[in-house]
């Protein structure tokens, strides 16, 4: 599932927060089909860099192309690019006004301007998907927070996106929550849709990540596969961090 | 447990208007109440066991009621209006439109409204052909739609940021986004001070009898001065603002409570 083709490319990017430097001269290809996973202490701007790739943040030095599009190009189409990459946020961000149904469907009618029913048969297929099916017009107030996540997910893949970001997807649950979400994320990750995963589960980087990397002070300090940075690395800054969660 | 973020909006306080009766104040619930009865019961003593003068006030400044309302029903709606666009210039990261917006929002809050009355009326009236009751509406909309404004930025403001970060996740644009995920979510927190507000602006409204407006308070002034009744006619007066504001009270307090039910 994984080709040679560059899906997100990074280059030499920096960004600054006041006179805090959050990234510092990242560089980073994401090829189509990867499943990529961050990791790294807190501060060490793995989401801001997730948030750069559609745009919640800008980069103030260097380069990003997603997909073909230069993001520092003041002419190209952000929705566009924002159709393509999808997100899923550490607070789920369901709309609360509305219903499980019409969280998935709204987007897709007023962007992808699919007709209801269109959208509704999507809608339905991707529930059955996450397992969210039953609780279709219940409003997200209603639903614990494995539920809120699933059905967010399912949110971001009814755009049918190219890329799909997650942003600590499990953080705000507790561990048995956390059980039903990975659950899901393996699925789709199985499915070959490029994944790339801010996270600190790292069972679920050992069995799913394609290449995990390990960020430290706005730095990648380490990359390479499961195997070898969970058993071989020789990075002494991962192996304090490794230390101190495994 | 997982700490899950409280989408409930925080509730913003003004309160120049009327008092709005909640079922959760009881305090307020049952004066409500009493006040609305007791005003009835006080008017319809008068006009029966006194018609003379009190019958005659309350048919002689009748038409006064239509034209305090009429007043003040164009006067909303364009004032929300008003609010709106204001409330979203304050929020504009475009600095020239958010400048002008903050302008108008902080030279209008300095200004009384009975000095904008004035104003509009004897500045722009004598520029423009305009009749009294346009002129005492285009004032009190600009003057409330800069309080109204305020509390159009505050409401937007308190809708978490994850919900725009969503919505422009999906690709939705900026117009979308404040349409369909943060104006619905804000309109709750928005409704109760709007509707404060909107008393407050019917109360506000008897100013405008300073210019030739025959709104209810003129016609109560022009019999008192015809009659030498004052005190009856300003009785008369104030019992039917008293009404007229407590049954907006009500009807805000009932819209408030079907939002939050939805």
């Amino acid at each position: 599932m994984l080709t040679d083709q560059v899906l997100v490319k990074i280059e030499g990017v920096s960004k600054y927060f006041g006179s805090f430097k959050a990234i510092s001269e990242v560089s980073l290809d994401v090829f189509d089909g990867e499943k990529l996973v961050i990791i790294g202490p807190s501060g060490s701007g793995k989401s801001t860099l997730l948030r750069f790739i559609n745009l919640l943040e800008r980069v103030d030095v260097g380069r990003i192309v997603v997909d073909g599009i230069d993001l520092s190009d003041p002419h190209a189409d952000l929705n566009k690019l924002r159709e393509e990459v999808g997100m899923v946020f550490q607070s789920f961000n369901l709309f609360p006004h509305k219903t499980v149904m019409e969280n998935l469907n709204l987007a897709q009618l007023i962007v992808r301007k699919r007709s209801i029913e269109e959208a509704t048969v999507i809608s339905t297929e991707l529930l059955k998907k996450v397992d969210m099916l039953e609780k279709v017009n219940e409003y997200p107030g209603k639903l614990s927070g494995g539920q809120q996540q699933r059905v967010a997910i399912a949110r971001a893949l009814a755009m049918k996106p190219k890329i799909l970001l997650f942003d600590e997807p499990t953080s705000a649950l507790d561990p048995e929550m956390t059980g039903e979400v990975l659950a899901v994320m393996k699925k789709l990750a199985r499915e070959g849709i490029t994944m790339i995963v801010v996270t600190h589960e790292m069972g679920f980087a050992r069995e799913v990540a394609d290449r995990v990397i390990f960020m430290d002070s706005g730095k990648i300090v380490e990359q390479g596969t499961p195997d070898h940075f969970f058993s071989h690395t020789e990075n002494e800054r991962a192996k304090a961090f490794l230390d101190k969660i495994l | 447990m997982p700490e899950i973020k409280s989408n409930k909006p925080a509730r913003i306080d003004v309160s120049e208007g009327g008092a709005i009766p909640r079922k959760s104040d009881s305090g307020l619930f049952t004066a409500w109440r009493v006040a609305i009865v007791g005003a009835i019961v006080c008017v319809a003593w008068l006009v029966i066991f006194k018609p003379d003068p009190y019958k005659k006030i309350l048919f002689f400044v009748h038409d006064g009621i239509y034209i305090t309302f009429q007043v003040t029903i164009m006067a909303i709606v364009l004032s929300v209006i008003i609010g709106l666009i204001a409330g979203l210039g304050r929020i504009s990261k475009n600095r020239i439109i958010n400048g002008i917006a903050s302008l108008y929002v902080e030279v209008i809050r300095g200004i009384p409204l009975l000095v904008q009355l004035f104003y509009i009326y004897y500045a722009l009236g004598r520029l423009v052909q305009l009749t009294d009751i346009t002129c005492a509406v285009i004032a009190m909309s600009i003057c409330y739609g800069a309080y109204i404004a305020e509390i159009f930025r505050a409401g937007i403001e308190a809708v978490p940021n994850g919900q725009t970060e969503a919505a422009r996740s999906l690709g939705m644009t900026p117009y979308q986004t404040m349409r369909h995920v943060i104006l619905p979510q804000a309109i709750k927190t928005i409704l109760p001070p709007v509707g404060n507000e909107f008393v407050a602006l019917l109360k506000d409204s008897s100013l405008v009898s300073i210019l030739a407006v025959s709104d209810l308070l003129r016609r109560g002034r022009e019999y008192a001065s015809e009659s030498f009744n004052y005190f009856e006619a300003y009785t008369m007066v104030a019992l039917v603002y008293l009404i007229i504001t407590l049954v907006l009270s009500k009807l805000v307090g009932i819209m408030e409570e079907k939002i939050n039910v939805d």
